[in-house]
């Protein structure tokens, strides 16, 4: 007898050891760096989270001034964005009662994928191509036009006010989208766009939103948006002041954009795992009560049935995943600005201080940028967060 | 034994697993890989049409000296980041493919370069074919530009996207405009229920 065991125990060890293909790929361990882990997960990590760690990368790159590093993963990103159509077998799972929401490939929100665009537009313009930043910056209020409350759709400041200003360079007329801009300021007047300025500064501060779950079975999407340590900047350049104020909140943005087609579906999971949990349990409670109380063989047979019958719905129940996706482009700012001057050919040196709400500078934040400015034919983009390296010369 | 052996094989749950072979298409057919954008086969159907239409206008077709054009960036006005200039460098390849020497196209995108290697003939220090003092530098007969232009529509239903694809010819010495043809495209998509 054992040795009849012996040949089908090494088979089996045989199996698993040649099963060489797993399921899952090598999650790389993180070190924190983004600069680090965003390369290795691209590469090695699920091609589900493959999104979220390119958009995390170009936020990083971004703000260390590693802009071809940026295009190249923003492309990528916009690739994917363009691309999402018809039938996707990882969004299918995503639906189906027994896998996560998690399970699909990541893209974000509607705000995330926003911000993709915003970033990819403002590398347009830098690269000096002002129609492709124009387009960038529709397609961001685009990914922003089907928000369950129409009041919120297509309600971002900036991308509007860059359309008007891009087309009120490129010649055009630009009033369309100024007027889209001012309408969604809400209480804000924002400043005359002003063609001639030949130096754009594209600021950005604060902690972005993040998502969490919440409900019975967490199959409900939420958002929180930390406090801001920095609520607006002053810029100076030369001799001249410029206050910048926040145009565009980006936890604004991601919780008002109402309910997705996704929460209806994790809905119905979380009521299918309810139901199912519910019935199990009264069944196996039903059946052996009934089959610890009966004397008769039939009836104790019976009411094993019915427990079996609930042990198997209870185990459908376990097996029900309605968590809500929480996957989150989690290097994003809270506030969006911008400010724009005209500058002559020369040396000059900008200085970005940010401050609280109190109006206090938070000096350990001031940036300073060097500014080369060969020709006032081509506008001179600038890109500071709080978070961006200092000093720079560009 | 071997049933379970080749059930228990754990390839499953990847999709996949051996690759997906390079596929050959044509640039003028849609492929698995579709957006709502501008894609290959939009660039060869538009551009087939329009170089097809420039070689049939008078101006061109019966020019007793073939004219030389200079082409402008084309205008994005669409929602959709594009290389736009790859619509002009595919027009602008087939009319020198098909229309056998009738029209001149200058390269002004490479006037520095240009300019730098008259001055090096002028001032001896490259040799030079012909008299370099003489400008010889052609002038434009015609510019060729367009400009592509969007309607985005979005909700729950999907996604539109119409473009308009216009390119026109406009005469260097009287600004009027000899030619102009269009093309339009639209295209519509509905991403799965996930990502709504």
């Amino acid at each position: 007898m054992k040795l009849l065991w012996q040949p089908v125990l090494l088979a089996l060890a045989a199996s698993l050891a040649g099963c060489a293909t797993s399921r899952k790929p090598a999650v790389p361990p993180l070190t924190g760096d983004i600069l680090v882990d965003a390369p290795r997960a691209i590469a090695s990590g699920p091609a589900r989270d493959r999104v979220i760690w390119q958009y995390r990368l170009a936020a990083a790159a971004m703000r260390q001034g590693k802009f071809d590093l940026a295009k190249q993963n923003l492309d990528e990103v916009l690739l994917t964005l363009g691309g999402i159509y018809g039938k996707d077998p990882d969004a299918k799972k995503a639906r189906s009662y027994f896998r996560a929401e998690a399970r699909k490939t990541f893209i974000g929100e509607p705000y995330e994928r926003s911000m993709a665009y915003i970033y990819r537009g403002i590398i347009y313009w830098m690269d000096g191509e002002r129609d492709n930043a124009r387009a960038c910056f529709r397609s961001a209020e685009f990914e922003d036009s089907d928000a369950a409350l129409q009041e919120y759709a297509g309600d971002w400041v900036l991308p509007d006010y860059l359309d008007g200003l891009a087309t009120a360079k490129l010649g055009g007329d630009g009033s369309d989208a100024f007027q889209r801009a001012q309408a969604n300021a809400r209480g804000i007047k924002l400043p005359p766009a002003r063609p001639e300025a030949n130096v754009l500064f594209f600021v950005e501060f604060g902690p972005g939103p993040t998502k969490y779950a919440t409900g019975q079975y967490q199959q409900e999407l939420r958002f929180n948006t930390p406090a801001s340590p920095v609520a607006s900047a002053m810029l100076k350049v030369d001799a001249r002041q410029i206050p910048i104020a926040p145009t565009d909140d980006v936890g604004f943005q991601a919780t008002t954009r109402g309910g997705r087609v996704m929460d209806h579906i994790l809905g119905n999971k979380a009521v299918f795992k309810s139901a199912t949990d519910a019935a199990g349990s009264v069944a196996m409670l039903g059946g052996i009560t009934t089959a610890v109380a009966s004397r008769d063989r039939t009836t104790q047979q019976v009411g094993l049935g019915i427990a079996l019958a609930g042990l198997a719905t209870t185990l459908v129940s376990a097996a029900t995943v309605p968590k809500a996706d929480t996957r989150a482009w989690d290097n994003l700012p809270r506030y969006l600005s911008f400010a724009c001057l005209p500058l002559p050919v020369g040396q000059h040196v900008a200085t970005l201080q940010f401050l609280d709400s109190a109006g206090q500078v938070q000096s350990n934040l001031t940036k300073t940028i060097t500014l080369n400015i060969a020709t006032t034919d081509r506008d001179k983009v600038v890109f500071v967060s709080d978070a961006s390296i200092t000093p720079q010369t560009l | 034994m071997m049933a379970v052996l080749a059930a228990g094989c754990a390839s499953s749950g990847v999709k996949n697993p051996s690759g997906v072979p390079v596929t050959h298409m044509n640039a003028d057919e849609q492929g698995f890989v579709a957006g709502t954008g501008v894609e290959s086969q939009d660039l060869v159907m538009v551009a087939d049409k329009m170089s097809r239409s420039i070689l049939g206008i008078p101006q061109i077709a019966n020019a007793a000296t073939p004219p030389s054009i200079v082409i402008n960036p084309v205008d994005n006005q669409t929602r959709f980041p594009i290389n736009k200039d790859i619509f002009l460098t595919r027009i602008r390849a087939q009319l020198n493919s098909k229309a056998q020497g009738r029209v001149v196209f200058l390269a002004r995108h490479q006037m520095e370069e240009l300019e730098k290697e008259r001055n090096r003939k002028r001032e001896g220090q490259v040799t030079s074919s012909s008299d370099p003092s003489v400008q010889e530098f052609k002038g434009a007969d015609y510019f060729l530009t367009g400009s592509l232009q969007g309607l985005s529509t979005r909700t729950k239903a999907g996604t539109s996207d119409y473009i308009l694809y216009n390119f026109h010819l406009i005469d260097a010495r009287t600004s009027a405009i000899v030619w102009e043809d269009m093309a339009e495209l639209k295209k519509q998509g509905l991403e799965d229920a996930a990502y709504r």
